[in-house]
């Protein structure tokens, strides 16, 4: 089953390389990966490929890593409704310009290196959508576990 | 501009204000402005004679007090060597801090003289590792190494430092207070998963709690007890958690797993409730996973969250300190206990029994009455004449799982064990470090001839500082336990375990000028363990113990619990007189 793993880091390159190790070690085969640097850290995106049951495990294990700020956990959902997109594309796509046209709203999360991570607005869930220069390619996720503070919703009180 | 300090001094300062009273290591080029510095500081360092020592010690020292502790080496081979040391800290969950020498900061990538990558190499072997790149960082730096090394889930840290910051002058500023004094513990359990584990508790009529070192890590004994005698439920301990609970406790079922009794790995086969405290359900504890208590539900207490669900899948997980849990868990039951809810004692009081009966069909016992020493009543004798607060630090092999099985604990920390790595050679230099953090407890070394050949270059150590272990080696000429899994899963094709090409280690001990005797008759054991223990002198007795002596029960390697082989097979009288030759000197 694949996975969407976007980790936050602080700006020793070490902290990647404890990353890399647990991917390594655990055996989770890694699809595809990204990583960027920011100001005060790094970035890390990788689709991974590990057993569902298996999840729990690292989600814990590489959120309390040393040097690790966030952990984000996203499920492959091929079927589903997806609030998340992911899009890999070569140099030549014009896959996200297209995915924007058809959803204007939408957030972008992460992007580097041809990797595109987007948020799509609840109401206009993406499904592969039919355009003028053919179908639209990404992989829709949602998203099952963060360090990464939500802000919590808050019930309307009746007046 | 206020005072400047040298890296050194800086270094030194940051260790004095952590606490630090003694700290194990061996000097070399890098780390010579250290120790130029250390001449005149008022730090203890003890010159150990093997850096895997240094860190062997750091972990006996941690484990028998809470608190870090800290080993040196130079560059390069010196950080080399302390990994076996940190990689077995890793394992086990012991709060180590390593300091090691680095080449200067302009030298590093160049391959110079004793550089080694100790950042890389000691990754997997800590929880963080930090290179210095400026003296002024030194304070934040051992702040933040000793914070982490006993925060969440304890553990090693190393830091690196590089010559030349050793070196370089700066205007430190000190945090104000030690890192390691308010370790950082998560909490994820909500009040309802309290009152829900109340609940199952209440609810079981055979339930057990299975406990780790995390009890002892997070000082939760107390409460454990507490609550064992609340529920009335029994307790079995993992290797890491002997010393929890105390063993002749009725409610106490000693160690659990491949060489645990008869009765505790049944107790664990048939128990419809087990609540695992500190522990990580390890292979050498569960068999074979799909069989491990698969008639109970299961309440995992833990304070690191990635050993939730890792391998075996609970019902119930509570992320957070052992102590707290536990102590909310209580609360909780008497609460409950309050309000109506009673607790299956009935139930209990049968299941109780039932583990009774287990016990009295297959006793951990062995031949008490044949001419030969057995190791068994070695560690028995010891065990008996030993002083009620006596800490025994045990090396790996055969004679580990005999202590585990026959020595009698009664206080958390008394027990020092390489568990999880499993390192021969632990044993005496982890003795060594809880006998400087407790100068007037006695302090057992249990070790096998092969564990003790790997590190006996430290009898120079507590000789030249005259630390008063007691050395005390189970020697039977071999590598034993790998001689009994050639025996029983290898078709006796015993192939490299013959240790009868060795020094006698008495005479080994007097040449260092340690008292050293050797024990070969079963009569003369009281007597000699007795003058053994009898001062605060280090001290060496080599026991020659029967050869052919194995560890019993055993599950069998991929087995489940329930296929454990309790007693050794009985053995052609052809095939003795086989052993007797094999075992001839």
């Amino acid at each position: 089953m694949q996975w969407l793993m976007a980790l936050e880091t602080n700006g020793d390159p070490i902290s990647i390389c404890r990353l890399m190790n647990i991917f390594r070690r655990k055996g989770v085969g890694v699809v595809t990966l990204t990583l960027a640097a920011r100001p005060s850290g790094f970035s890390l995106m990788a689709l991974v490929e590990t057993p569902e049951a298996d999840v729990d495990h690292l989600f814990n294990l590489l959120r309390r890593t040393e040097g690790v700020d966030h952990v984000t956990c996203y499920r492959h959902e091929p079927s589903g409704d997806a609030s998340f997109v992911f899009i890999d594309e070569d140099p030549a796509s014009t896959n996200v310009a297209r995915f924007l046209q058809t959803f204007p709203e939408s957030k972008l999360i992460f992007a580097s290196h041809g990797k595109y991570l987007l948020e799509v607005p609840a109401d206009r869930r993406a499904r592969p959508v039919a355009s003028d220069s053919g179908e639209l390619q990404f992989m829709p996720f949602a998203r099952v576990k963060t360090t990464v503070a939500q802000p919590e919703l808050v019930a309307a009180q009746a007046s | 501009m206020g005072r400047v300090f040298t890296g050194s001094e800086i270094l030194l300062e940051s260790l004095s204000r952590e606490k630090v009273e003694v700290f194990f290591g061996l000097p070399g080029g890098a780390v010579l402005p250290l120790y130029d510095a250390l001449y005149s500081a008022g730090i203890r360092h003890l010159l150990v004679r093997h850096e895997q020592a240094a860190a062997f010690a750091a972990d006996g020292y941690a484990r028998v007090t809470g608190k870090p502790g800290v080993c040196l080496g130079t560059s390069g081979p010196g950080a080399t060597n302390l990994i076996t040391g940190l990689t077995s800290a890793m394992m086990d969950s012991i709060p180590v801090v390593a300091l090691t020498g680095q080449v200067p900061l302009a030298m590093i990538g160049k391959d110079a003289f004793q550089e080694a990558d100790t950042i890389g190499i000691s990754m997997p072997s800590t929880k963080a590792s930090y290179l210095v790149r400026a003296a002024v960082d030194i304070p934040r730096i051992i702040h933040r190494a000793f914070s982490t090394a006993v925060s969440g889930r304890p553990g090693p840290v190393l830091v690196d430092l590089p010559k030349s910051v050793l070196m370089e002058k700066a205007e430190p500023v000190y945090p104000s207070t030690p890192g390691s004094e308010k370790p950082e513990r998560i909490r994820e359990w909500r009040d309802e998963d309290i009152e829900r584990a109340a609940e199952m508790i209440l609810e079981s009529r055979r339930a057990v709690f299975y406990v780790g070192g995390g009890v002892i890590a997070s000082d939760a004994w107390r409460e454990l007890r507490e609550l064992a005698e609340l529920a009335h439920i029994p307790v079995t301990t993992t290797l890491m958690g002997l010393g929890a609970f105390p063993s002749a406790h009725p409610l106490s079922l000693g160690m659990l797993g491949m060489h645990g009794s008869y009765a505790t790995n049944q107790s664990i086969c048939q128990c419809d409730l087990l609540v695992a405290i500190g522990a990580r359900f390890d292979d050498r504890v569960t068999g074979r996973l799909k069989d491990f208590a698969s008639q109970s539900k299961k309440i995992h207490i833990d304070v690191d969250p990635s050993e939730v669900n890792k391998n075996v899948r609970v019902d119930l997980a509570l992320v957070g300190d052992a102590r707290e849990n536990l102590r909310a868990l209580i609360d909780e039951l008497k609460r409950q206990v309050r309000e109506g809810k009673t607790a299956a004692h009935s139930g209990r009081q049968q299941w109780l029994q039932r583990i009774e009966s287990w016990r009295g069909e297959h006793p951990l016992t062995y031949d008490k009455y044949g001419h030969t020493v057995k190791p068994q009543y070695v560690i028995e004798t010891l065990s008996n004449f030993a002083a009620e607060d006596a800490i025994l630090a045990v090396d790996v092999g055969q004679h580990q799982m005999w202590a585990a099985q026959f020595w009698s604990f009664n206080q958390p920390r008394t027990c020092l064990s390489s568990s999880g790595l499993g390192s021969m050679g632990y044993g005496f230099p982890a003795a060594m470090g809880a006998q400087l953090a407790f100068p007037n407890r006695q302090v057992i070394a249990v070790v096998g001839d092969g564990g003790f050949q790997m590190t006996l270059n430290d009898l120079a150590t507590v000789a030249q500082y005259r630390v008063p272990v007691k050395i005390a080696i189970i020697n039977n000429r071999a590598l034993g336990m790998v001689r009994q899994w050639q025996e029983i899963f290898f078709e006796k094709r015993y192939c490299d375990i013959d240790l009868n090409f060795a020094p006698d280690f008495s005479k080994l001990a007097e040449s260092y000028g340690i008292r050293g005797v050797r024990v070969e008759h079963r009569t003369d054991v009281p007597d000699a363990v007795r003058d053994f223990l009898s001062d605060r002198e280090p001290r060496l007795i080599d026991f020659w113990v029967d050869p052919a002596e194995n560890v019993y029960p055993i599950v069998p390697p991929g087995a489940s619990l329930a296929e454990m082989v309790v007693e050794p097979p009985r053995v052609q009288v052809e095939e003795e007189e086989a052993l007797d030759d094999l075992w001839a000197v």
